[in-house]
């Protein structure tokens, strides 16, 4: 197979490419001079992909919330033992993650780097599942659902999330439930591993001093000698979801030192991947840094009356058939934060944005995402799951060059929709 | 030998300039060096917010943050670190290297020029800084204090040393307490700001694509604040034997019990044993190969995580597991298994081997990140040797079976800590 290379000349890097039959797209991006190689073996699976059906094939299938994370923790075993181990043996680390869309597989090592990628190949494509090791991995789980329980940040988050949407399985935890994981069994895995962990749904991405060729050659040698057959198109079922909000309001108590708050507007514009998808982040971002970051009016205004701290936060996230912007943090006084924040976005939309704050924000954009290269977690955590929405990560620059004030402007009045606004609160507990 | 240059401005200020093209950032760190006292250690944790919040070139915090979007996003940032019984107050700076801004030169001393007049001429009235500044940031830096229950692996692992060492002064928090934070004023504050600027000993670190003595040159003529004469940070106490074992239990509305082991070792790094000891613990805690995860995770399934590590200033060792309440007794049991088979030398080879290039592999690490490559040299100056790579690379292969049994002797378990939910186990 041909490689192609994807270059940025703003960043000085060249990634090289190459799709491997049948499917698999395989990145490498050369570092010199890093000590550290880093790669992933990512599937386009993660914990919204509870109903699906693939192509060629009768049977719908509905499996329990929290499967992609379950299979996550239980792909590292096999037959002889855990591949946690194999990863020790050779000095590197290992570790995994699952988020709403992707799940990763992925390892960092400073040498033996060959023998590493021939391992995370060969174990992501061996899954070992028996009754016994899946009733274990129950109980780690159940902790790990319980730490989050916990956590203020997280149950404000998913809190939010249930409230902006009725029916779309974003608003359920990654991890799933202590009742729904005990619905999962090994059979269940093997049928969801048949299907999202085929080569072509499936990217490796690596990043590091090593040579481009050699690692292409490698993964296509391992993926061919495994004769895969095409898999027909997976489709990937959701509920149909309301443009409406489930509920403006959630609240919950913890023991927590203060209140947290967060807002969240649920988008409208949605239907497509790609660089338009891309823009709309780019410029929703901005729009959003533009309204409660650290330089805007609001910001400071808040801040100087003690409602927020410097950790409040204004994000974006951009999905094909699912996005949402979340804004927020600690506060002394949420039901006051609310209610100055309604009234800081009716001020925002009437004065819009200024050509000014516009230009120091894209320079700032700038800024952030070429630091970001110091990063090579980033980049290969990035790069992936940007393909699998059918965008090219490299193309960012490009797009924040081109965007226009009036797209900005646009998403100003567009997305903070006041009737797609809910709140999450969590109170503290009288201790 | 570390590949830094160091030398010492007219004022006192240690500059070290680390080059190199890796990165695409430069990273500008300050660090002043203070005893960690209860008397004083609000007002060096407080310093940091006051000073951001407006010089007199740049006077509120907009005019700061839209200055510093300007130049590309340059972070401005301030720390507060605590390493043994030493509290360390750290502001930083990381700006894109403008080789990748076309039609961009002079970022770097532009963001230095920034950098210092917030640190150096913060703006006052009279003889005092802001009041309403001092007002705001009292507040807000009460938050940070009592905000650490909000993450309850954190509080658990503080409450646990708190415990542990009561009579000496590494328990005291690094953000200070709400009580000496309520005492400060304006004018106190001012006083104690020039006090600190005079007379903390104080590091300065730039780690990008430099040129070397370009840079000495621009930080010369930048950082000339007076200083005077440095007041020497005392070495932190170590060699304390512990009693009896001393259990703690904390009662909470959480959903997860927290257990927490506080041991002490003896061992601070720079010691000739160090190396056996950082051996030590990764067999037993700092990996997923390691004995806590094994026994207490994958074997057990009581936790989700399991794990120890080290102080390595004040030679403390700390062992960390969520687990549900009702499993105290049997997690604690498997826990104190695991540090019995290290006393008595049960561990294979292989878990020798693979802790050693894990721990290789991390020092190896450690120079692709310039945070790291800072936090390095820092440690080291604190225990008085600065070891490069190789020689951190010789040290670690130079540990022996025998010299992780011996240090095992050294590790004894002072403080047994359990946060857990009201009425619980």
């Amino acid at each position: 197979m041909k490689t192609e290379i994807i270059e940025q000349s703003l960043l000085k890097e060249k990634i090289f490419w190459r799709r491997v039959e049948p499917g698999l797209q395989v990145f490498v991006l050369p570092k010199k001079g890093y000590n550290k190689k880093y790669a992933t073996y990512s599937a386009n699976f993660g914990s919204i992909n509870s109903r699906f059906i693939v192509e060629g094939e009768n049977e719908e299938l509905q499996v329990p919330d929290g499967v992609a994370h379950f299979l996550e923790h239980k792909l590292f075993e096999d037959e002889e033992g855990n591949a946690f181990d194999r990863f020790a043996v050779l000095g590197a680390s290992s570790n995994a993650f699952t988020n709403f869309t992707n799940t990763a597989y992925l390892f960092s090592t400073t040498e033996s780097f060959y023998q590493c990628l021939e391992l995370l190949l060969d174990f992501v494509q061996t899954p070992y599942f028996t009754d016994e090791s899946v009733e274990k991995e129950k109980g780690i789980i159940g902790q790990e659902i319980r730490m989050y329980e916990d956590n203020p940040q997280w149950r404000l988050f998913f809190n939010l999330l249930g409230a902006l949407y009725q029916h779309h399985p974003v608003k359920i935890d990654i991890a799933g439930t202590v009742e729904s994981i005990s619905q999962i069994n090994k059979d269940i895995l093997y049928k969801c591993y048949r299907t999202f962990y085929h080569p072509s749904n499936m990217a490796v991405f690596v990043v590091g001093d090593v040579d481009a060729e050699r690692v292409l050659d490698q993964v296509e040698a391992n993926i061919q000698k495994r004769n895969y057959q095409p898999l027909g198109e997976i489709k990937r079922l959701f509920p149909i979801e309301p443009p409406e909000i489930a509920k403006d309001h959630v609240e919950q108590s913890l023991t927590v030192s203060e209140p947290l708050l967060n807002i969240g507007f649920k988008e409208q514009n949605l239907g497509y991947d790609g660089q338009p998808l891309l823009k709309r982040e780019i410029a929703t971002d901005m729009m959003l840094d533009i309204v409660f970051g650290s330089s805007s009016k609001l910001y400071n205004e808040l801040y100087e009356e003690g409602l927020i701290d410097d950790e409040f936060d204004a994000g974006y996230v951009a999905e094909k058939d699912y996005s949402h912007s979340v804004i927020g943090g600690e506060t002394s006084d949420p039901d006051k934060l609310f209610g100055r924040l309604v009234e800081g976005i009716k001020k925002a939309k009437q004065a819009g944005i200024s050509h000014a704050a516009f230009e120091h924000q894209r320079r700032k954009a700038m800024g952030e995402f070429l630091k970001s290269f110091n990063s090579l977690e980033f980049i290969a955590n990035n790069f992936p799951a940007y393909h699998f929405k059918k965008i090219n990560f490299f193309n960012y620059l490009q797009v924040l060059h081109e965007l226009t004030l009036d797209e900005v402007n646009q998403r100003l009045q567009e997305h903070l929709a006041l009737d797609r606004m809910a709140c999450s609160v969590i109170r503290p507990k009288t201790r | 030998m570390a590949n830094f240059h160091h030398r010492r401005l007219g004022n006192g200020i240690n500059i070290f300039i680390h080059p190199t093209a890796k990165f695409k950032t430069i990273l500008v760190q300050l660090i002043f060096h203070r005893q960690l006292c209860k008397e004083e250690v609000t007002q060096s944790a407080l310093l940091p917010s006051i000073l951001q919040r407006g010089s007199k070139n740049y006077p509120t915090r907009q005019k700061l943050a839209l200055s510093l979007e300007e130049l590309y996003g340059t972070e401005l940032m301030s720390e507060v670190i605590k390493k043994g019984e030493r509290q360390l107050v750290s502001y930083s700076m990381d700006l894109v290297h403008d080789q990748y801004l076309p039609g961009e030169s002079q970022l770097l001393r532009k963001s230095l020029e920034i950098f210092n007049d917030l640190l150096t001429n913060p703006l006052l009235e009279g003889d005092a800084f802001k009041a309403d500044y001092v007002k705001q940031e009292k507040e807000q830096h009460e938050r940070v204090i009592k905000g650490i229950i909000n993450d309850k692996i954190a509080y658990s692992v503080e409450r646990c040393l708190q415990e542990m060492c009561k009579e000496e002064p590494f328990s005291v928090f690094k953000y200070g307490t709400v009580e000496q934070l309520a005492q400060q004023t304006p004018f106190s504050l001012y006083n104690f700001y020039r006090q600190f600027m005079q007379e903390s000993p104080a590091d300065l670190h730039i780690i990008g694509d430099l040129d070397v003595e370009e840079t000495f040159a621009l930080v010369e003529k930048i950082f000339t604040y007076k200083r005077g004469k440095e007041k020497v940070v005392p070495p932190t106490q170590v060699d304390i034997q512990p009693g009896e074992i001393r259990y703690v239990k904390e009662e909470m509305d959480v959903n997860q019990g927290k257990l927490v082991l506080g041991f002490r070792t003896g061992l601070r790094f720079g010691d000739k044993d160090y190396f056996a000891l950082l051996m030590y613990n990764g067999i037993l805690g700092s990996f997923p190969h390691s004995k806590l995860f094994q026994n207490v995770r994958e074997k057990a399934s009581l936790a989700y995580y399991a794990y120890s590590r080290l102080e390595k200033h004040k030679g403390l060792m700390v062992i960390s597991s969520g687990i549900e309440a009702d499993n105290y007794e049997r997690a604690l049991e498997i826990i104190r298994q695991q540090v019995e088979a290290m006393r008595k030398g049960e561990f294979s080879q292989e878990d020798l081997d693979n802790t050693r290039s894990g721990l290789r592999n991390q020092f190896l690490l450690e120079e692709d990140s310039p945070y790291a490559i800072i936090n390095r040299s820092l440690d080291g100056m604190l225990a008085g040797q600065v070891l490069g790579t190789e020689e951190l690379l010789q040290q670690l292969a130079a540990v022996t079976r025998e010299d992780i049994v011996k240090v095992a002797e050294n590790v004894k378990l002072d403080t047994v800590y359990f946060l857990t939910n009201k009425g619980g186990a």
